[in-house]
């Protein structure tokens, strides 16, 4: 499966070319700009490791664009996100995010249901991956 | 306007018994400031033949605050001319002979603090069918700091909506099921999971689907949320439907929004029809069960369409934004419903900055400041398909839900083909964008430079390429001619 | 991908006019701002505009598809202080910007402290972090040789040195540094660090000011705040200069802008001793020979005289 979060999940794997020019887009805002990995990506797991600090006042993709191949170097075999970061007024937040990595397989999730009274149902989704201990989770690959 | 001087009757004459003309009564005050802690509103009147404008305008200030036929002694038991609402200005409308705008300031004591209810009962009470008046509408407010403080707000709001989602830098993507009526719980659930599956965030009840012998509000729930944690488990991308709670007594819309909740559903809806105080009790209930709060502006159009006679949705906007939902379907300007695209600007500013300066063009009349109250989502629904995402990003923004009922579930090879094809095409657009491209000319060739690697995306551009809604608006601003756009 | 590599993908060009393609850049422009910014500095001036040339035949090289590799542009400046190395720097990251060898144009002026750590593991991320900060632009790292420091064994400067090499090397097309220093202090820095020198196209050595250049520096600062010397004052500040140059920590154009921030203030002192006058403009604006002549300055130089 394909896990579909972020912007651009639908489009075929961004070229690092596409990257490079997103965040410049990102940069131009004057957001910040942040790498972050996992290898748990439970739709629930809002904090994923940050690859350093989100990354201030930088004028050009290039830097980041190292950043991430130093991350990839390092957890090529995760999930890797650039998010912008927007610290005006009334934002505060997050202004765009999206995936520039995967594991080679994405085992995807399944669906637990537990019936409770009447007809209803209590769903837990739960991370294949996370059946693993941590750091393990996409070792044969 | 013509008269430039308070004719205002003071001291003991103005309180004898008798009729008097509404501008000798204090409601026309030419020369009154209106204060920082003022609700100002703006009405369209259209006097009936022969009745001069400015007592028209007085009249209106008068029936909307404290006046009545004749003069009452009682007034004198009140601070009256503090109660008074004055018109404080009248001019013509452009090109509309017969017609004059009248700026009226209320003092604020005349609200209820927090009370949509109580503003509009004051405002668009009586008024709205006063004899000597052909027609009136309520074209704009401006709504104090002051007031605009003791409001709750959308119970969300956008930043906090996109966080609870996860869904950043783009607009969010809906479909309304179809058809409206008739599908029983398990095959509604079917269109859910399909469309939801396929890539859209939401799907959404329609506005008439409540609790009918061919699908009970239960059933309904149930399929739709085991759809909606199949379809978040199948894609690992939180999801959501819209599930309608309106009903007929309060007690039955809290009892249906608990067992959404209960559900785990992150969204429930509700109609304009409900009223507004139903509206404000559902804001507060979502506020408090973390709960995103959909809008459908059912039977609006009965009172927004027409130009001269009713209230501006501009309003509408306004006030559900005080009274706390976070969704509002504000118009598509390219779809099949009703919408000037300047106007629709308006609107859409009205939901989502925090402060609207003065902008005739797109018919907002005052500088609004929403001093920090949440942000409200506006939605555009009706007649939109992937074929216009450049034109749709482009006049609507990234803030926004984009609803394909129809550009879904039409499509010729099926639900999760439809879906696919609008996140195709919206992710290629967001995409070219952000990477500087002059996306509103060269949408046709991104969008099918992206069917290249998406099937569903190019049958869908082939089946609805010719799709336009191209009628005249009813509702365009005065201050500048706007032609209907739909491409 | 920097202006210049897009060129390349294109179809390559076979003629192309070259007086056009001079004008549309606006190099021209940046090359006149240079001149008249900045007195003397002849020798700098013309490898400025040679480097410039070279640069745009590169260029125009690439449109041709006749280059195919990236050039290396990092530059030295060897010079003392005060000789308008900062001021070159930026107005050649206008230049590259302008010809398309840098993405944006802008440049991060550094030294030693902004580069190396105090601690071990705190180097490594200070110097990253300036590098991403110049990415695009220009990297200006004033006196370079003080990164080095043979004495100690343990400096973390020489990791700092390893990371620079590294990124002048790998994304020569994402920054170009330019080390500036002292002329012998950087000779001995690149002998023990011939990494640097092999990497460094541009050597460009800013000459001192002559006497004649340092008076006409004052005297167009003086200019530009309303002020003016008289004729005794000008003579005086002309043996201000002759003995300072002779004296140690001499900085060129910095230590003459100082030297008038201390006369404006002697000048003012001077004036608002004697409160009871009216003052004209010309009076305010004008500094005397008596403001110039109690500097240190004098003293030291008549007690060396003797």
């Amino acid at each position: 499966m394909r896990v579909t979060q972020g912007c651009f999940s639908f489009l075929p794997d961004l070229t690092d070319e596409q990257i490079a020019a997103q965040v410049q887009y990102c940069l131009d805002k004057g957001w910040a700009v942040n790498i972050e990995f996992t290898d748990d990506p439970h739709p629930r797991n809002t904090y994923w490791d940050m690859w350093g600090l989100p990354m201030f006042d930088l004028r050009d993709a290039a830097g980041i664009m190292k950043e991430l191949a130093d991350c990839r170097r390092v957890y090529g075999d995760r999930y890797i996100r650039i998010s912008g970061f927007d610290s005006g007024h009334g934002w505060e937040s997050v202004r765009i995010s999206f995936i520039v990595n995967r594991p080679r397989e994405e085992p995807g999730f399944r669906l637990d249901r537990s019936e409770a009274a009447g007809r209803n149902l209590r769903y837990a989704t739960h991370s294949y991956a996370a059946d693993r201990p941590e750091g393990e989770r996409y070792a044969d690959q | 306007m013509n008269i430039q001087q308070s004719m205002t009757v003071r001291g003991k004459d103005r309180y004898k018994s008798g009729v008097m003309e509404y501008k000798r009564m204090g409601y026309w005050e030419p020369n009154y400031e209106p204060k920082d802690t003022d609700v100002i509103a703006l009405f369209r009147v259209t006097p009936q033949d022969g009745v001069d404008p400015t007592e028209a305008c007085a009249a209106v200030a008068g029936e909307s605050s404290t006046a009545t036929w004749t003069v009452v002694w009682t007034d004198r038991l009140t601070a009256a001319e503090k109660y008074r609402a004055k018109c404080y200005r009248v001019d013509p409308v452009p090109n509309s002979p017969g017609s004059y705008f009248a700026y009226i300031a209320y003092d604020l004591d005349l609200f209820e603090p927090g009370s949509i209810s109580n503003l509009t009962a004051s405002i668009i009470g009586n008024v709205f069918g006063f004899k000597p008046l052909k027609a009136l509408r309520l074209e704009d407010m401006r709504l104090p700091v002051a007031y605009v403080k003791t409001f709750q707000g959308p119970a969300t709001g956008i930043v906090v909506e996109r966080e609870r989602l996860d869904k950043f830098g783009r607009p969010l993507l809906g479909a309304t099921v179809k058809p409206k009526l008739g599908l029983s719980g398990r095959n509604y659930g079917r269109v859910v999971y399909e469309a939801l599956k396929g890539g859209l965030d939401f799907t959404k009840d329609d506005e008439n689907i409540n609790s009918q012998p061919f699908m009970h509000w239960r059933e309904r729930f149930l399929y739709c949320m085991e759809a909606v944690n199949r379809a978040q488990a199948a894609t690992g991308e939180i999801k959501g439907t819209y599930l309608n709670v309106t009903a007929a007594t309060m007690e039955d819309m809290y009892e249906r929004a608990e067992f959404a909740h209960e559900l785990g559903s992150n969204i429930v809806m509700i109609d304009l029809v409900i009223g507004y105080t139903a509206i404000q009790s559902m804001a507060k209930w979502a506020r408090k069960n973390d709960m995103i709060l959909h809008l459908h502006r059912a039977g609006h159009s009965t009172y927004t369409r027409q130009r001269s006679h009713g209230v501006s949705f501009r309003l509408i906007a306004k006030w559900m934004r005080l009274a706390g939902v976070d969704h509002i379907h504000a118009g598509t300007v390219v779809g099949k419903l009703e919408g000037d695209p300047n106007t629709t600007r308006g609107y859409y500013d009205i939901c989502r900055e925090d402060f609207n300066p003065m902008q005739l063009e797109h018919g907002v009349f005052f500088d609004q400041n929403w001093a920090s109250l949440n942000k409200l989502m506006p939605v555009a629904s009706g007649g939109i398909h992937a074929g216009q995402m450049h034109q749709l990003l482009d006049l609507l923004g990234e803030d926004v839900v984009l609803q394909f009922g129809g550009g879904t579930i039409g499509h010729p090879r099926g639900i999760q083909a439809g879906a696919t094809a609008n996140r195709v095409a919206l992710e290629a657009m967001i995409l070219a964008r952000n990477e500087g491209r002059d996306y509103v000319h060269e949408g046709p060739e991104i969008l099918a430079k992206a069917a290249q690697t998406c099937t569903p995306l190019r049958e869908a551009l082939d089946v609805w390429k010719d799709v336009t809604f191209n009628y005249e608006s009813t509702d365009a601003p005065d201050f500048v001619p706007t032609p209907s756009m739909a491409v | 991908m920097t202006q210049a590599q897009e060129q390349i993908s294109e179809t390559p060009l076979q003629t192309i006019d070259l007086r056009h393609e001079f004008a549309d850049l606006g190099i021209g422009d940046v090359l006149d701002q240079l001149d008249s910014e900045l007195i003397g500095l002849k020798p700098v001036k013309t490898r400025i505009r040679e480097i410039a040339s070279l640069l745009l035949v590169e260029r125009i090289r690439q449109k041709m598809a006749l280059a195919t590799t990236f050039p290396t542009l990092h530059m030295s400046f060897t010079g003392n202080p005060g000789t308008g190395k900062t001021t070159v720097a930026l107005r050649m990251a206008g230049i590259l910007h302008k010809l398309g060898f840098v993405r944006r144009g802008h440049v991060i002026s550094v030294t030693r402290d902004d580069l190396v750590g105090q601690y071990i593991g705190h180097t490594a991320p200070k110097t990253k972090e300036i590098l991403k900060k110049a990415m695009g632009g220009v990297l200006f790292i004033d006196e370079a040789y003080y990164l080095y420091r043979p004495e100690n064994e343990r400096d973390y400067g020489q990791e700092a040195i390893e990371i620079l090499l590294q990124i002048m090397e790998a994304q020569r097309e994402d920054l170009v540094v330019i080390l500036a220093g002292y002329g012998d202090r950087m000779e001995k820095f690149f002998q023990s660090n011939p990494g640097f020198r092999s990497r460094i196209a541009h050597h460009i050595d800013f000459p001192d000011y002559s006497d004649g250049e340092l008076l006409w520096i004052a005297e167009l600062m003086l200019q530009q705040q309303n002020y003016r010397f008289s004729p005794e004052a000008r003579e005086a500040f002309t043996r201000y200069i002759g003995i300072r140059k002779e004296q140690p920590l001499f900085s060129n154009a910095r230590s003459i802008r100082n030297a008038l921030d201390r006369i404006r203030l002697r000048q003012a002192n001077r004036i608002v001793a004697k409160l009871d006058r009216t003052l004209t403009a010309d009076d305010v604006m004008s500094i005397e020979a008596g403001d110039v002549l109690a500097s240190r300055v004098f003293a030291k130089g008549a007690g060396e005289g003797r």
